[in-house]
């Protein structure tokens, strides 16, 4: 049966031997040894690939792969003990072996680099042929390795490939010196490649592709026959010793930099490292080293030295910030980058110029403020006048226009460090964060600063935009608003900037209204919408009263007064709790003042206007506040030969109160500071203040004062001054420091300090109150840190306040106490 | 259900949506349909066998060039057959011979619905068209590699084109456009052109790709920078397609947006491609064979310059008559046989194939051997003459299939197509070769006669020994596997041959080799084969009540009771025989005929121990009782473990 089937279906009996007897495996291995050996001589180009393919297809066919494998490997092994090594180790003259650490004269260095390439070239030869010479037997041989792949794996056995590259290991590179035992060629070739790296690092020029390729062939070899990528030998034998050499090197330059050279120099020395050692891992050593010797620039070059060179003394960071060295700061950034993503040093030596920078700011607008304080209150008294005149108006200018010029600084100082920041420092986040916090400690540094900022807006919304246009405006308060980013205590500057602002409005000082209605969209959305709210109502405020004082001359025209003589009335009805308080309060150290006592005519006006008021908004009140109001009067002076002068005087309120009072007297009488007090009420400050610029202001003297000083006595003795002259028909009588925004002396700044504590006790019991009744139950600390968060858009409340806050709050029976440990606190309902 | 993670099956809607959609595309003319209504006889032999999973016949039908993918009247198409009746072997081979099953079309999915396991449905999705190509696609994909391809050099024309210089070969050339064909046939010596300076570059590079199989570019690369705008550059590929008598460029290029259209347009062209050269390979390269004395052959010298463009010759030796039956000396020896001295009074003959080594590189060992530094890659004034150690049929075998893709051939070369084609790493020969063995070879084996198979009963084509060496020696696991299977089926007639154990004892120390293991591959797929040939009664038979019943017993219980159910059709066969009856009398659709019970018990049935069991029921359970004990017994005598 079997007999016929075979007849039916043959396998090709070619070429192959009866029954895989060893004659037929010795008869092609001879033939097959043979010609791997022409192919060691370089002799290949007769063979044919296809018999010699044959040959070892034959022979896997009679089951004697294993056979074949074995002995091609003995053949390499013979090939490589013998001829190859021989020539490698001549390739090594003595000069190599001797001098192993440093060379000391520079023949020997010449010397021994010639017998370096020589090595290494040597070594290069052998190492390509073998490789030939593999390629071209496993390609032979592929039908084993294919075939057997399977097999050879289970056995633990690698392709003949792999195993001829071990041989190369063991029998060339690890071949000792015939002169001497514990050198083998491998150390030969590290030190040699290492000298030449040396050489290269000092400045010489090598021949790069030769250690190149040396390296490369001990990347392409491995400790072990299954060749994982960890035990290349360029990793086990080579990189350990390179990267320690390398670490020693740079850790000298490090040093020898350090005391030589500038913080510039250093810099670019570094940056030009960088790149040389980039350069050589892909041209002269390995890839694979990359990551690592950046590591060790990075460690010995940079982060052991960065701290030292940024604060060099003179070449530093300081002295870069100082004199805008752009590119210097941009390398000692990048440099700082590298090593550190919190860059610590540099920015702490950023912070730290700006904080001082800041400070001398600082310093520089306080002690301009104080040279002006000593001179005011030095002030002389009365006698010489104009002199003293000037001089007074001086300080007043000084000390705003120090206000002014602070925040010009710091501004100035903003766009200084904004630019370093874009161009040098790459815009990194950390850096910006730092300068904020620089900026803002130092601002807040000192109490001033909400003041000074809400001047400087008054300045600028009352002349200082005069002609801009309308993008110059727009920067200049975006400006302000930088700062205002800055300052913690929002509330108060809110308040200073009310109190200006209120100010602006009244005395209908302001420039422009729509930039003023700029800078609240602007506040609106840096700071929100609550702290903008009392402001916008302000000017709701101002917008109603017009509305209200042209109804109020219909109502009046209506009513048909015959009374000619009448007074017109401009007014403004405030809301109170809107306006700063000092403005609307009646009190004074807590007790409730008369208000005082108009002429007639003016109250019959006042009458009539409540009653209009009244009609229209039952069940409000209206508080008279004549101390923010200003008339128009028209005043006859008699002169003594008889002329007749009228001018148009533009008063305060009160003045046209004092004024009106010398109506019913006749020119030689006069009346004494206490009969106006008497007979007006008003308040004492307010009184002297007004006699002072009726009676005491050189251009304005429509009252004659006895005797005459700068100083109002009670007793003193006030005439109407007919005599009194202008150039000018209309004659406009400022309030002595009573109408401008100015720096507050210290009583008025303690004064809005108090006011500001109060104001934020009210927020603060009103945040606890929040949290509480939401929270139901929290512990103290919680509570602190929480009341802390929400209050932060608006100011840094003190601790110490909100523990007083918490305790009225307990006392007031908001809060109670639940629990000691840890303090927790409930809410009452 | 496992399916469910990765792809869901689609809707019924959104199948008969695009159903229709299909079909109004192919009324327009659009595409062509996938599956043609085919009611010619062949294909109704085909879907028949592939109901019945007759894998022979499948291979016959499939090699006479019957359309795998059309449909019966009923809509099926043997893929869908093949998968829904079961038959794993079958619907692979239909598969791997281009059967379409792509996901999103309405037989694609019925495909996949209708398949009778996971297994199946599986294999299905594994062919789905984004993973398995056009079976022409490898041929294509390597003539186009041509073009970019830099070692080993094998072009032997260079045309200047613009800023770049294409290398191309003269034999595609010719093979693929009448007007190279032409033109290098007046002066087949030419080894440069320039481009006419009218033509734009990108226009001729695109032609030549085309002509090189490769893909349709995806744009025309015109524009700025390139000096030509669009139109410019189609105007020029109009006029070269013009030129070069190749109509369908054009097209091949206009209608790219359809994924369908596009690759059925590109299935037509590949074919279209492999017929060229195919037509070109059998009017060059086996008109020019030459048939010469072996020891002659040095004197044939062929120069570079010839007009087939050839650059290497390949050389086969013919084979001594009388080595044909060399073999015989002993069925111990390996199935290979020894080389015979010729005999003294015959002159060897050989026969040289002029080549391209363009083409040659697909195999591997051509494509080491000339980039190699041997004497082989070397240029002499001469061609080189390369033996191949082969036949002159199957080195024509092998050129065909290397030149076009096509690889028909007969049982009795198949083994040695296996070999040579392991030889040169070209695997899916190789496979293509084994498929040829394990589909044709099976003989009849339908499973019905296989089983009761006994001694001298069936011819057998092949010796399945042989077969099964040379599967260890090639390293083809579905070998493997066919000859278990084959063994299986016909286990009786082998168990007690001292060959057989000889085998089994080749299988052990192949595995030792390997690994310390305890078992022996070979007497492991037996049994698996074994058990199949007697479950697979029972599972055909479709009573599921007793499968149920025996759940719950021993393993052993189930599969005696199985057997009990498979004796009862086997009963009935013999029956039908008996009576002269056609084996298939009453299977229509299933390839076994549904059991009938109570019709078994009039002849006399034997075991094979010569016992005359009660019924064939349990005739069967003790043939398999014995099948087993006799491998066991076999495992004793070697002293293996197992």
């Amino acid at each position: 049966m079997s007999m016929r089937a075979r007849q039916k279906i043959r396998a090709p009996r070619r070429g192959l031997p009866a029954n895989g007897g060893t004659n037929d495996f010795e008869l092609n291995w001879k033939t097959l040894s043979g010609s791997l050996s022409r192919i060691h001589t370089k002799d290949a180009s007769e063979l044919s690939f296809e018999q010699l393919y044959r040959n070892g297809y034959t022979i896997v066919l009679i089951q004697r792969a294993d056979e074949l494998y074995d002995r091609t490997k003995q053949l390499e092994k013979e090939w490589l003990c013998g001829e190859v090594q021989r020539r490698v180790i001549a390739g090594i003259s003595p000069s190599l072996l001797l001098a192993k650490e440093v060379v000391d004269v520079q023949d020997q260095a010449t010397e021994r680099r010639e017998a370096g390439e020589r090595f290494l070239s040597v070594l290069k030869e052998v190492w390509d042929d073998h490789q030939t010479c593999m390629k071209m037997i496993t390609d032979v041989l592929m039908y084993m390795f294919i075939v057997e792949k399977d097999r050879i794996m289970s056995q633990k056995k690698v392709s003949i490939y792999s195993a001829a590259m071990a041989l190369f290991r063991d029998n060339v590179l690890r071949a000792s010196m015939p002169s001497s035992d514990n050198i083998s060629v491998a150390d030969v070739l590290k030190s040699t490649t290492l000298f030449m790296i040396q050489l290269e690092r000092s400045g010489h020029m090598i021949d790069r592709t030769l250690v190149h390729h040396c390296v490369k062939m001990l990347e392409g070899l491995y400790e072990t026959e299954t060749e994982e990528e960890s035990t290349k030998l360029y990793l086990t034998s080579f990189e350990p010793d390179y990267l320690e050499a390398s670490a020693a090197f740079y850790r000298a330059e490090g040093k020898r930099l350090l005391e030589t050279v500038d913080a510039a120099t250093f810099c670019a020395v570094v940056y030009d490292r960088i790149a040389e050692e980039k350069e050589r891992c892909s041209y002269t050593v390995s890839n694979l080293s990359e990551s690592k010797i950046k590591e060790i620039l990075d460690n010995e070059l940079i982060r052991n030295n960065l701290a030292e060179v940024i604060n060099f003394e003179g070449t530093g960071v300081r002295v870069m910030l100082d004199q805008d060295r752009i590119n210097n700061l941009s390398k000692i950034f990048a440099l700082s980058a590298r090593v550190d993503p919190k860059k610590n040093h540099l920015t702490a030596a950023v912070s730290k110029r700006i904080v001082e920078m800041g400070n001398e700011i600082n310093a520089a607008s306080f002690a301009l403020a104080q040279t002006s304080a000593p001179s005011k209150s030095s002030a002389p008294d009365a006698g010489q006048k104009k002199d003293k005149e000037k001089e007074k108006e001086k300080p007043v200018n000084q000390v705003t226009s120090s206000a002014i010029k602070w925040v010009d600084d710091i501004l100035a100082l903003k766009n200084k460090f904004d630019d370093i920041w874009k161009n040098a420092f790459d815009s990194d986040q950390v850096l910006q964060s730092a300068i904020t916090t620089s900026f803002s400690s130092f601002i807040n540094s000192t109490p001033r600063s909400s003041e000074f900022l809400s001047l400087f807006f008054d300045e600028n919304l009352k002349k200082g935009i005069k002609g801009k246009t309308e993008n110059e405006v727009d920067s200049l308060l975006e400006n302000g608003i930088t700062l205002l980013r800055y300052i913690k205590d929002k509330d108060r500057f809110e308040a200073y900037y009310k109190k200006h602002l209120s100010r602006r409005l009244l005395m209908k000082r302001s420039m422009s209204m729509d930039a003023e209605r700029q800078m609240i969209s602007k506040m609106k959305m840096e700071v929100g919408n609550q702290f903008t709210q009392r402001l916008e109502a302000m000017f709701r405020d101002m917008t109603i009263s017009e509305d209200l004082t042209s109804s109020y001359k219909n109502y009046v025209r209506e009513q048909g007064d015959p009374d000619q003589k009448r007074l017109e009335l401009d007014i403004n009805v405030l809301t109170s709790t809107m306006w700063p308080m000092e403005i609307m309060s009646n009190t004074k150290d807590g007790q409730i003042e008369l208000p005082c006592i108009a002429p007639k005519e003016v109250e019959t006006v006042k009458q009539s206007f409540e009653k209009f008021y009244l009609n229209k908004h039952s069940g409000r009140k209206l508080a008279w506040q004549h101390s923010m109001g200003t008339a128009d009067i028209k005043a006859t002076f008699h002169r003594s030969n008889g002329k007749v002068q009228r001018h148009e005087l533009n008063v305060s309120t009160y003045a046209m109160i004092i004024l009106l009072l010398f109506n019913n007297l006749s020119a030689d009488e006069s009346l004494t500071f206490e009969d106006i007090q008497a007979r007006t009420r008003i308040p004492d400050n307010d009184l002297i203040r007004n006699l002072q610029s009726l009676a005491v202001a050189p251009k304005t003297r429509v009252l004659k004062k006895e005797p005459m000083s700068r100083d109002v006595k009670p007793t003193d003795k006030f005439y109407f001054n007919n005599d009194f002259q202008s150039q000018f028909l209309k004659v406009r009588i400022g309030v002595v420091s009573g109408g401008a925004n100015k720096v507050e002396n210290q009583d008025q700044r303690k004064e809005t300090e108090e006011k500001m504590n109060n104001e934020r006790g009210g927020s603060i019991e009103a945040a606890i109150v929040r949290i509480m009744k939401q929270r139901k139950k929290l512990t103290h600390t919680n509570l602190i840190s929480e009341v802390l968060s929400q209050l932060s858009a608006r100011f840094v409340p003190d601790v110490n306040m909100v523990k007083r806050r918490i305790e009225s709050l307990i006392d007031r029976e908001y809060l109670e106490r639940v629990a000691e440990e840890p303090p927790t606190y409930g809410y009452v309902a | 259900m496992e399916e469910k993670e990765e792809r869901t099956v689609i809707r019924k809607d959104q199948l008969e949506i695009s159903l229709h959609n299909e079909k109004k595309l192919i009324q327009e003319g659009t595409i062509i349909d996938d599956n043609p209504l085919d009611l010619s006889e062949p294909f109704r032999e085909l879907c028949e066998a592939c109901r019945k999973g007759d894998l022979k016949v499948c291979q016959e039908k499939i090699t006479e060039g019957v359309n795998i993918n059309a449909r019966d009247p009923y809509d099926y198409t043997p893929l869908i057959l093949a998968s829904l009746c079961g038959h794993y072997e079958v619907a692979q081979l239909l598969l791997e011979s281009g059967a379409l099953c792509e996901r999103d079309t309405f037989q694609g999915e019925r495909c996949l619905y209708n398949a009778l396991n996971d297994r199946i449905r599986n294999l299905l999705l594994e062919y789905d068209y984004s993973k398995s190509t056009d079976p022409l696609q490898p041929l294509a994909a390597h003539t186009a590699s041509l073009l970019v391809r830099e070692q080993p050099k094998t072009s032997d024309i260079e045309v200047d084109a613009g800023d770049e210089t294409l290398y191309l070969h003269k034999f595609v050339l010719a093979a693929r456009s009448p007007y190279f064909r032409q033109k290098l046939k007046t002066s087949p010596e030419t080894t440069a052109w320039k481009l006419p300076s009218t033509i734009p570059p990108q226009a001729f590079g695109t032609a030549i790709k085309y002509l090189y199989l490769g893909e349709p570019p995806r744009d025309l690369r015109s524009g700025p920078g390139t000096g030509f705008t669009e139109s410019e550059v189609f105007a020029g590929i109009n006029k070269i397609a013009k030129y070069l008598e190749t109509d369908t460029l054009v097209d091949s290029i206009l209608d790219s947006g359809d994924r369908r259209l596009a690759r059925q347009r590109r299935t037509t062209e590949i074919a279209r491609g492999r017929d060229q050269l195919e037509e070109w390979f059998r009017d060059n390269v086996l008109q020019n064979k030459i048939e010469i004395d072996t020891t002659k052959v040095s004197d044939i010298k062929w120069d570079h310059n010839n007009p087939i463009f050839a650059d290497v010759i390949l050389q086969a030796d013919e084979l001594p008559e009388d080595d044909l039956y060399g073999e015989e000396v002993g069925s111990t020896g390996l199935p290979i046989g020894p080389i015979e001295s010729s005999g003294a009074n015959k002159s060897q003959k050989s026969v040289l194939f002029p080549c391209h080594r363009a083409m040659l590189l697909r195999s591997e060992f051509f494509q080491t051997m000339f980039n190699s530094p041997f004497r082989e890659a070397q240029m002499k004034d001469h061609l080189h003459i390369i033996p191949v150690d082969c036949s002159p049929d199957v080195l024509e075998i092998i050129l065909t299939f290397l030149y076009t893709e096509r690889a028909d051939f007969a049982l009795d070369v198949s083994v040695e197509v296996l070999f040579a084609a392991d030889m040169l790493f070209i695997e899916k020969l190789k496979t293509k070769a084994a498929v040829v063995i394990s589909t044709l070879g099976s003989g009849s084996m339908s499973q019905a006669e296989a089983a009761k198979t006994t001694q001298g009963s069936a011819e057998e084509d092949i010796d399945i020994y042989a077969i099964i060496r040379a599967a260890w020696m090639t390293r083809v696991q579905r070998l493997e596997e066919f000859a278990a299977r084959y063994f299986a089926y016909r286990l009786e007639a082998h168990i007690d041959s001292p060959e057989f154990a000889e085998l089994i004892q080749e299988s052990a120390s192949r595995i030792q080799k390997r690994q310390e293991t305890d078992s022996i591959e070979l007497l492991d797929d037996i049994r698996f084969y074994l058990n199949e040939r007697f479950r697979l009664r029972f599972d055909d038979a479709g009573i599921e009540e007793m499968m149920e019943e025996s759940a719950q017993q021993q393993l052993i219980d189930q599969v005696a009771a199985d057997e009990d159910i498979e004796k009862v059709t086997s009963g009935v066969e013999e029956i039908d025989l008996a009576s002269k009856a056609p084996t298939q009398a009453n299977g229509d659709r299933l390839p076994e005929p549904p059991a009938v019970n109570g019709q078994g018990h009039h002849t006399v049935i034997r075991t094979l121990d010569g016992e005359i069991a009660d019924d064939e029921l349990s005739r069967d359970a003790i043939n398999y009782q014995i099948l087993m004990e006799k491998l066991d017994q076999i495992l004793e005598r070697l002293n293996l473990d197992a």
